[in-house]
């Protein structure tokens, strides 16, 4: 109840900018050419210090994208994306790769600190480092609204346009036996590891986006969970686009080894720009035996101003290999931003008994399209997954969940439970379902239920009766309606999300 | 426009096919042109493929190998004992009859008893021929290309009007017989309108004469109109154990405050793609659609449905139940349309196919694209095989397992048959679902 009072509060104090994190932070950077060809993938392989297989697959994957047309199904409508007029390489001038907070240019700190991510303070709660020692001027005095006021550590690496700046609580992590870096430092330091798993769930052509992000990625998280180790504390990776014209293209690959458990958070935001910018990530997940991988993401880049001007377009590939038998992936997702998103979180359930789920919130207001949803291919037998989707549609957006259960003829006792609902605010918004069920062994077991309605006025007479305005009433249902995903977040995260939900929808009623 | 070549054999066929019988085809005058217009069409896009989203799990491309040659006139006389015998359950049933043999509208095997102050009958292939004016707006058909060959090659069918505020009283059977003992392809349309306040209860029987050949192709579209305030029940079956392929597509237009109900009951064709289309078109309208397919072997029967709430306050209920034994695939797609203005709108939909046999397949894909804000719509979808425990319960009150297995499985369609109205109807397609189910 608390929660959803902050939320109304939150709601309440909000101005006409919604969007708070749209700021932008002057400071020098280095890019690559505008515009896209083998030199300037060379050029980001060459800025990386990779090593030569590394190019190769880069430039394979280059040339596979050369080939590739761009996805038109999806309910998503914009103008072309000229991918010869962009920079996919932009990097804050001096820094080439994570290191210590110390040698962090603090203006980029500052900027972390302003969205809510004191990387600063968090080390100095934990202990890391003497409370007494010279911070970076203008670091916040206290982490209210960020992640250091909850009790248990969160690992961060901060990602600003094209590079990793810094990765934190890297030596407690190290002790536990889990690598926690930039993908750029772990193709330098684990080459075997990256080179046994990179591309093994996402395939270099596995789509437009996808082959173009192979061929340009530039950085990323990396983890390693080694055998039978619990992560001692949620990892997470902050993504920032700051430069304008920039693509920004990263790359995630978490290992979760035999036994292993991690809990990996995302978030995402950028500057309120005219124009929109290009952001296309790859995320691949490999659980093994016994493995259990939990993947979290708020994702709220700029989605635009209220007449549909500007923000990011956001086509992602995320895809989570349950490798092993008794294996297990989790994604959330709470999605609030973006003009254009393009993203399906899917699930390969190949080991036996293994189980994937899928807890998204889709928020869309103003002019935002999200096309967004999940795949749960049941490979092996007696796999297991669970779809519970809530869009939220408001504005004149447009909010569709698309999704594919199938089960292979082997799949034996393949059980599915989809649930998407969708809520609409308002007369000019849409919400659309285009679920797609494929079942080709008889033991499979699928139920998909799907309801779209608005929030009833008998609801919202209830509230108004009691006192409520209607703009708290609306975040009291849709708070209640999106409970259900909201309780597979993180501690950190719910709090946070249940705010993103008030502001999101600020300004969708009267 | 987008000319892509004609690449298979079917779609060579077909041209050849269409460029021979030109000449011969009922209709003059702006006819000709039409059936051209409409074979441009096809050729423009060739036989849907995967690749186009609402074939994508029904790849005529590559499943129409070869296309039979049109059927010509039957040399054979069909008695009305054949018909009766092909029709099995449905041959008692009181109703009006008319009779398409090999899709040629055939006088001597009809009987229509209703005054023409009732219904206004006539054969499409007779009109055609006279070519008025107004018959022309009856075709103005955008809904795909199957639609295009239909309108290409269409030899006959029915103009049925039940005129304002008329009751016929009994309901009307539409026999679409195959009898050609060779195989052949026929092309059917129908063309039927309710005037406002009508009501009429239409059953299309498509059956196989014992001495029909297999490897036939029917296309069959009927277009339905309802004027205001008026109530159209609407049953398909289809039995066919000649392995046919048959393509069905109904188009149906409902005015204000119209009552539509419809079912179809698909049994073993060797391939069949049945399309419905919805539309409302005035306020304060009711849908209630049902369905049951039945397949086994190596047949395969998709259901892509469309209903459009083009106005506010209309309702709509589906429910499609299918039973696939064998290495069948079986196919439900159901698309509800919410217009920006359709305020009000009540929309529900249920697809559920119970798998018998271990290589079955069932794909679904019901999907909701709504555009308006104060609506309840929802759809389901399920599949599975026979409950373990309901099995068990049944056994354990002594029931051998297979007929347990039946039990239960005829239940399961039985929910679905359950939504005809007419009474007689419902019995005669019940039993025509239980004799399927029962002789496998």
């Amino acid at each position: 109840m608390a929660a959803v009072q902050e939320t109304i509060e939150q709601v309440k104090s909000i101005d006409v900018d919604k969007y708070k994190y749209g700021f932008e932070t002057e400071i020098e950077s280095e890019k690559a050419p505008r515009g896209l060809n083998e030199d300037i993938v060379r050029f980001i392989s060459e800025k990386k210090g990779e090593p030569a297989w590394m190019l190769e697959w880069r430039l394979d994957a280059y040339r596979r994208w050369r080939a590739l047309k761009e996805p038109t199904w999806a309910k998503l409508h914009y103008p072309k994306i000229d991918f010869e007029d962009l920079y996919y390489y932009s990097a804050p001038k001096g820094t080439t790769g994570p290191k210590s907070l110390d040698e962090v240019d603090p203006q980029l700190l500052e900027t972390y600190a302003k969205l809510g991510i004191p990387l600063k303070e968090q080390e100095i709660l934990a202990g890391v480092r003497k409370a007494g020692e010279p911070s970076p001027s203008n670091a916040p005095s206290e982490g209210a609204d960020g992640y250091a006021s909850m009790k248990g550590k969160v690992a961060i690496d901060a990602v600003f346009d094209s590079v990793s700046v810094v990765t934190t609580f890297k030596k407690e992590l190290a002790k536990a036996g889990v690598i926690f870096c930039s993908i750029s430092e772990a193709l330098r330091e684990h080459p075997e590891l990256v080179k046994k798993y990179l591309g093994t769930v996402v395939p270099q052509s596995d789509n437009f986006y996808a082959a173009l992000n192979s061929a340009v990625f530039s950085d990323g998280s990396f983890v390693y969970v080694p055998p039978g180790v619990r992560c001692p504390m949620e990892l997470s990776t902050y993504f920032r686009i700051n430069e304008k014209d920039t693509g920004q293209f990263e790359r995630t690959l978490i290992i979760a080894d035999k036994g292993s458990y991690v809990s990996y958070l995302e978030g995402c935001t950028a500057p309120m720009r005219d124009e929109n910018q290009l952001h296309a990530a790859v995320v691949e997940l490999i659980a093994l035996d016994d493995a259990e991988i939990k993947y979290s993401t708020v994702q709220n880049w700029y989605p635009g101003d209220k007449d549909g001007k500007g923000g990011i377009f956001n086509f992602v590939t995320k895809r989570g290999d349950c490798r092993g038998k008794n294996s297990k992936i989790s994604w959330t997702q709470v999605e609030t931003g973006s003009a254009i998103t393009w993203k399906y979180p899917s699930c390969i359930l190949r080991g036996d008994n293994s189980r994937g789920e899928f807890y998204s919130i889709a928020i869309s207001n103003g002019y935002q399209q999200v096309d967004s949803g999940t795949k749960m291919i049941h490979l092996g037998r007696n796999t297991t997954s669970r779809i519970i989707s809530k869009g939220i549609a408001a504005g004149k957006s447009q909010n569709t969940y698309r999704g594919l259960v199938s089960a292979h003829r082997k799949a034996t006792g393949a059980r599915n439970f989809t649930n998407c609902d969708s809520l609409l605010i308002g007369d000019k918004c849409g919400a659309h379902t285009v679920p797609y069920l494929e079942a080709r062994n008889s033991s499979a077991q699928f139920e998909h239920e799907a309801t779209t309605s608005k929030i009833s006025d008998n609801m919202l007479f209830y509230c108004t009766q009691r006192g409520l305005s209607s703009e708290e009433a609306i975040a009291l249902v849709v708070n209640g309606f999106v409970r259900d995903v909201l309780q597979h977040l993180p501690m950190e995260f719910m709090a946070e999300t249940q705010k993103l939900i008030g502001i999101s929808l600020e300004g969708s009623v009267g | 426009m987008n000319v892509t070549t004609l690449k298979t054999k079917a779609e060579g066929q077909l041209r050849e096919q269409f460029d021979a019988a030109a000449g011969s085809l009922p209709g003059t005058g702006w006819v000709g042109a039409l059936r051209a217009r409409a074979m441009d069409a096809f050729a423009a896009d060739g036989l849907p493929s995967r690749r186009v989203e609402e074939w994508k799990y029904t790849d005529l491309r590559e499943r129409l190998r070869d296309v039979p040659a049109p059927a010509s006139a039957t040399s054979k006389p069909v008695s009305a004992a054949d018909i009766d015998s092909a029709l099995g359950p449905l041959a008692g049933l009181d109703a009006e009859r008319i009779v398409l043999v090999d899709g040629v509208y055939s006088a001597e095997l009809s009987k229509v008893t209703a005054e023409a102050t009732v219904i206004e009958l006539m054969s499409l292939a007779a009109m055609l021929k006279k070519a008025p004016a107004w018959l022309e707006g009856k075709f103005a058909s955008d809904s795909g290309v199957v639609v295009a060959l239909n309108t290409a090659f269409m030899s006959d069918g029915v103009l049925l009007k039940v005129r304002k505020d008329q009751d016929p009283g009994r309901p009307v059977l539409l026999v679409h017989a195959r009898a050609a003992a060779q195989s052949s392809a026929v092309a059917v349309r129908n063309v039927v309108s309710l005037e406002a306040g009508a009501k009429l209860t239409l059953i299309e029987a498509h059956v196989a004469l014992d001495s029909a050949a297999s490897g036939a192709l029917a296309n069959v579209v009927t277009d339905v109109t309802l004027g205001d305030g008026a109530t159209c029940d609407h049953i398909k079956s289809l039995v066919d154990a000649a392995g046919s392929t048959h393509l069905a597509t109904w188009n149906t237009k409902l005015g204000k405050d119209a009552t539509f109900r419809g079912f179809q009951l698909t049994a073993s064709p060797a391939l069949a793609r049945n399309d419905i289309n919805i539309t409302f078109d005035g306020e304060g309208s009711k849908l209630d659609l049902s369905g049951a397919f039945l397949a086994r072997g190596a047949e395969h029967i998709d259901t892509t449905l469309v209903v459009d709430h083009a106005v506010p306050h209309c309702e709509s209920r589906e429910l499609f139940k299918g039973v696939l034994d064998g290495r069948a695939h079986g196919i439900f797609q159901g698309k509800i349309i919410v217009r920006p203005d359709a305020q009000k709108t009540d929309g529900k939909q249920m697809s559920q196919a119970l798998m018998l046999s271990p290589d079955a397949q069932f794909s679904s894909k019901p999907e909701l694209e709504i555009y308006a804000d104060d609506v309840v719509c929802g759809h389901g979808a399920t599949c599975t095989e026979i409950d373990a425990d309901l099995l068990f319960y049944c056994r354990s009150r002594g029931i051998p397992p297979d007929i347990a297995r039946a039990m239960l499985t005829e239940s399961f369609i039985g929910e679905a048959v359950e939504k005809i109205e007419n009474e007689a109807v419902r019995e005669a397609l019940g039993t025509l679902a239980i004799g399927w189910l029962r002789a496998g």
